[in-house]
């Protein structure tokens, strides 16, 4: 049986039928992985013994009768910037290596707790800095639909790995883009939610005031269920949300997409979009026109100043959350040094890979004393001024619809030498996460080379439970998300 | 060639919340093993995020209003970076755009010293330095890393290094009074780094020197001395160099209290730069208006306002009302014994116990006062007793030692021990009669001289074993010899 193509309750009604064990569903995607994860790349890390230990576990329960969780069944792919207890986390990233966390980041927890079982830590841009993957600190990732692209990113492991069919389901982070953009590469589904819905402790902090930890799976009926059980407040994180969690499941149905008004932002429909991508996104819109919704062409003025907003804030933030990495409590550390100052410079100067250090340095840049008023003051009043374009817009239609990417993957290489060209690859996500609304990324199609295309539905904040349920619907009358890679 | 000293200081308080500022780990870190109370949030571990703890940012408020100064409503913490092994994250949490409190004022000498802010912030690790098997080793111990430290931050008003060590006194006084701190200079939970330098007339002309901040200044007179050791020093710098104070110019200096001296630590302070920016990971802090007004009202009676009322109300001279209210235990076990709505009377007979005969005790016996063994009833029993002319001044200094070393009624003492005095007339009159029988040339000798009755008093004194009252024992002899 192909355990990759079944839904997450559909593998737990399997094992409560008994159709199946959980050591079955372990082993059939262990087998894939060995088989598959060689060429594609999206493991760092793979947890086989764990997470054949919990399928027996797991498998004991059910023989006994005992409740199971919600994620029964379900094999989880960790972006390796979660930190997992007892499990090497490395946030891709050299001087993180062989750190082995004596806790773990909440969200992880919270899946765990519902018997979700975890085969491996994902691939990423180091600490999450990147598009494409290109910047880890061990290999690239390839994307399983042309192994000679890019999967996106950062998080383009968990995506690589669930287009791939290597898992349940993947977590990943959205800081600027980094779960829709490889969700739209890979051709599958994936939430940012609205930023303080998912808690982010213990997941290495890249930006804090941006970061978002999320989920990809193969549908939105899938995320629903996860994002039910990973939302919420967490008493470790002072910025994660103080209120009722819906049932997302439950509503998947609720929004009627007859009279659905959605907005098209014209800043995110230019000559600057590859034309079949732009084709596909807009036939998709049509799908929705077709059965009654009304499309709007909105504008959204500042989205081009997204970019620049982004790269100012992220690594002024960045360059302090970086600063922990000082090689002395966790980490690789060089000790040849003779002075404190010099292991400090030598530690960070070896261990951290060169978008980690231009990212530190643009922020130290932007932070210091004659410049701070320029950039960062700046720059948080345009964030408040995106943010209000967003929720003055999302007054008017109920939900916007928009491209995640202006082209499909690109070729491995073909921008890892170009940061500038490599930050515009997020000029159609970033906005949202300047103004941290929800957002969620699904298929809508391929282009000539037969790559995904996917396009984004943005919400007002907390509007999980509306966005979810277009998808869903979409998802219904449509087969984009159900394509796989063939391996 | 005038010579004024101009001095700043920034007072940290170590509060003795339960927990550290941001995490929940134990806030005890004196004499403890290391890195025992630490977690993945004061360690700065990957992933881990702050919270603040709410009841010292309470505090902090606290001591800010209980300086004079006002509440921001809205305040926020900010990252102060750089980088030391004992500073777990590579940045310190602080305030320094919106800090919970500013703009107090407190009246040291008769001046005023005004305050420009106090606000929150986290302690740091302790790095300590040996030498083990012929190599330096640097060991960093985590435990004090995160406990909540609230720095009051002082204009430059301070103008003498006597000033400056009041100002400290008093601050220790009003931290003490609303108990947040031990405020223990010599174990680190209050700390203290003038800023130091002269405006210097010469000529019609106005001369400032350059900015000299010193550090490691470990007690109360190490900051007299230090701030002494920099005028002296910077007026001897001036007259060679001429050197002014420039935006570059800032020094910092440590204080070595073997040698009394400062010595140059770093060199152009003005050129550091901590990129403070506002910590996204906690949202800022809001406190409505009736949050800050319940927090005014933990705030116990502060020393000044005790002294005027201990003059005012108790009708107690200045001296002794600045005695009793110097130290917030000392003077709340003063007011126990005070009881409900005192007499002057009984106030002034109190105070001088516990000023007198107590202190002295306690002095001896290097003991604490111990609020447990003070009893209203006996001080009220005691006063009614030398009212009443029983008891005399001196027994009542006396039974009072007594009554507080045994916990006992001091007038149950005093009859025990026999020392209540007679001031029944027919039992005077008694002994007087034989007195007089017995000592027949005093009483020729008073005939002559009247003034010479002190010898009579002293011996019916010596007979009634003391208890007499020695007025009455005066007249009846008077009386029976006339």
């Amino acid at each position: 049986m192909d355990f990759s193509t079944l839904s997450i309750n559909q593998l737990r009604q399997g094992l409560l039928d008994k159709k199946f064990t959980a050591v079955e569903i372990v082993n059939f995607f262990l087998d894939k992985i060995k088989r598959i994860d060689p060429q594609i790349k999206a493991f760092i890390t793979i947890t086989d013994e764990i997470a054949l230990n919990k399928a027996k576990l797991l498998d004991e329960k059910i023989s006994k009768g005992e409740l199971i969780g919600k994620l029964a069944g379900s094999i989880m792919a960790v972006k390796d910037i979660f930190l997992t207890k007892d499990i090497e986390t490395t946030a891709s990233s050299q001087v993180l290596k062989g750190y082995i966390p004596k806790y773990s980041s909440t969200v992880y927890q919270k899946l765990i707790d519902q018997d979700a079982i975890i085969i491996g830590k994902t691939n990423t841009d180091p600490f999450a800095f990147g598009g494409s993957t290109e910047n880890s600190g061990y290999f690239t990732t390839k994307n399983p639909w042309d192994q000679t692209r890019i999967p996106g990113g950062s998080s383009g492991g968990s995506a690589a790995a669930q287009t791939a069919g290597l898992c349940t389901f993947a977590l990943g982070t959205d800081t600027g883009g980094s779960i829709r953009l490889p969700a739209s590469l890979c051709g599958v589904s994936g939430l940012k939610p609205t930023y303080g819905l998912n808690s982010r402790y213990g997941i290495t902090a890249m930006a804090s005031s941006f970061d978002c930890p999320g989920v990809f799976a193969n549908s939105a009926e899938d995320l629903a269920i996860l994002t039910k059980i990973t939302a919420g407040r967490d008493s470790h994180d002072a910025t994660s949300i103080n209120q009722t969690i819906p049932d997302y499941s439950k509503l998947l149905e609720n929004t009627t997409i007859s009279g659905l008004k959605i907005g098209l932002p014209k800043e995110y429909f230019t000559d600057d979009i590859d034309p079949e991508v732009k084709n596909s996104v807009l036939t998709a819109a049509k799908e929705f026109e077709k059965r009654g919704a009304k499309l709007i062409e909105i504008s959204l003025p500042s989205t081009n100043l997204g970019i620049a907003v982004y790269y100012v804030l992220v690594p002024s933030e960045i360059s302090a959350n970086m600063a922990r990495y000082d090689g002395i409590r966790f980490g690789q550390s060089d000790i040849s040094s003779p002075d404190i100052i010099s292991y400090y410079m030598k530690t960070r100067g070896k261990f951290m890979e060169a978008e980690i250090k231009r990212r530190i340095m643009i922020g130290t840049y932007a932070l210091s004393s004659g410049y701070y008023d320029a950039y960062y003051t700046k720059a948080a009043k345009v964030r408040t001024l995106i943010k209000k374009e967003f929720t003055d817009v999302l007054s008017q239609v109920d939900v916007i619809l928009a491209p995640v990417s202006s082209t499909t993957a690109w070729k491995i290489g073909e921008k890892a030498n170009d940061p500038l060209k490599m930050y515009l690859v997020d000029a159609y996500t970033v906005c949202i996460n300047v103004a941290g609304v929800p957002s969620v990324a699904i298929p809508c199609g391929f282009d000539s080379k037969n790559l995904p295309i996917g396009f984004q539905l943005i919400g007002n904040f907390f509007e999980e439970s509306k966005i979810l349920s277009i998808a869903h619907q979409f998802q219904k009358i449509t087969n984009h998300h159900l394509q796989k890679p063939k391996l | 060639m005038k010579i004024t000293p101009i001095v700043g200081l920034e007072v940290h308080i170590e509060l003795k919340t339960k927990t550290k500022m941001f995490c929940n780990c134990d806030a005890e870190h004196f004499h403890i093993d290391p890195n025992t109370h630490t977690c993945p949030v004061c360690l700065g571990l990957p992933g881990a995020l702050p919270l603040p703890n709410k009841t010292a940012c309470e505090w902090c408020i606290k001591l800010g209003l209980a300086l004079g100064c006002s509440a921001n409503l809205i305040s926020f913490f900010e990252r102060k970076n750089y980088f030391y092994p004992d500073l777990a994250k590579g940045y310190q949490l602080t305030q320094l755009e919106k800090p919970f409190v500013i703009n107090g004022k407190i009246i040291i000498d008769g001046q005023e010293i005004r305050i420009n802010r106090a606000h929150m912030e986290e302690d740091t690790g302790k790095s300590i330095h040996i030498t083990e098997n012929g190599e330096d080793l640097t060991l960093i111990d985590y435990n004090r890393c995160g406990v909540p430290l609230v720095e009051i931050v002082s204009e430059p008003d301070i103008t003498s290094p006597e000033m400056a060590k009041n100002y400290l006194l008093k601050i220790q006084q009003i931290v003490r009074y609303i108990s947040i701190s031990d405020a223990d200079i010599e174990k680190g939970s209050m700390r203290c780094e003038p800023t130091i330098n002269l405006k210097i007339e010469d000529n019609g002309q106005e001369f400032y020197t350059p900015l000299v901040e010193v550090k490691n200044v470990a007690s109360l007179t190490g900051v007299q001395t230090a701030i002494q050791f920099e005028i002296d020093r910077q007026t001897k710098a001036f007259a060679e160099t001429r050197e002014v104070k420039s935006k570059t110019n800032k020094t910092t200096r440590g204080w070595d209290a073997d040698k009394n001296q400062t010595f140059l630590q770093r060199e152009k302070e003005g050129s550091s730069d901590y990129r403070y920016f506002p910590e996204p990971d906690i949202p800022h802090m809001i406190f409505t208006q009736d949050e800050i007004e319940a927090i005014r009202k933990t705030i116990p009676e502060m020393p000044d306002q005790k002294f005027i009322r201990y003059q005012k109300d108790l009708g107690l001279s200045e001296y002794d009302a600045n005695s009793l209210t110097a130290d917030i235990d000392f003077s709340k076990i003063f007011e126990k014994a005070l009881g409900q709505n005192p007499t002057a009377d009984f106030s002034k007979f109190t105070a001088n116990l516990f000023l007198g005969a107590i202190k002295t005790h306690l002095n001896e016996t290097q003991e604490e006062l111990n609020i447990n063994k003070i009893n209203f009833d006996y001080f009220n029993n005691l006063f009614n007793a030398v009212s009443k002319s029983e008891i005399s001044a001196t027994v009542a200094k006396q039974v009072i030692v007594d009554s507080y070393i045994e916990n006992k009624d001091p007038v149950e003492i005093a009859k025990s021990k026999g020392l209540i005095q007679v001031s029944d007339s027919r039992e005077i009159e008694k002994i007087a009669s034989e007195v007089i029988s017995q000592n027949s040339k005093a009483v020729e000798d008073y005939k002559k001289n009247p003034a010479s009755i002190g010898f009579l008093i002293g011996q019916l004194m010596k007979a009634s074993h003391g208890s007499a009252n020695p007025s009455m024992a005066k007249e009846i002899l008077e009386k029976l010899l006339r």
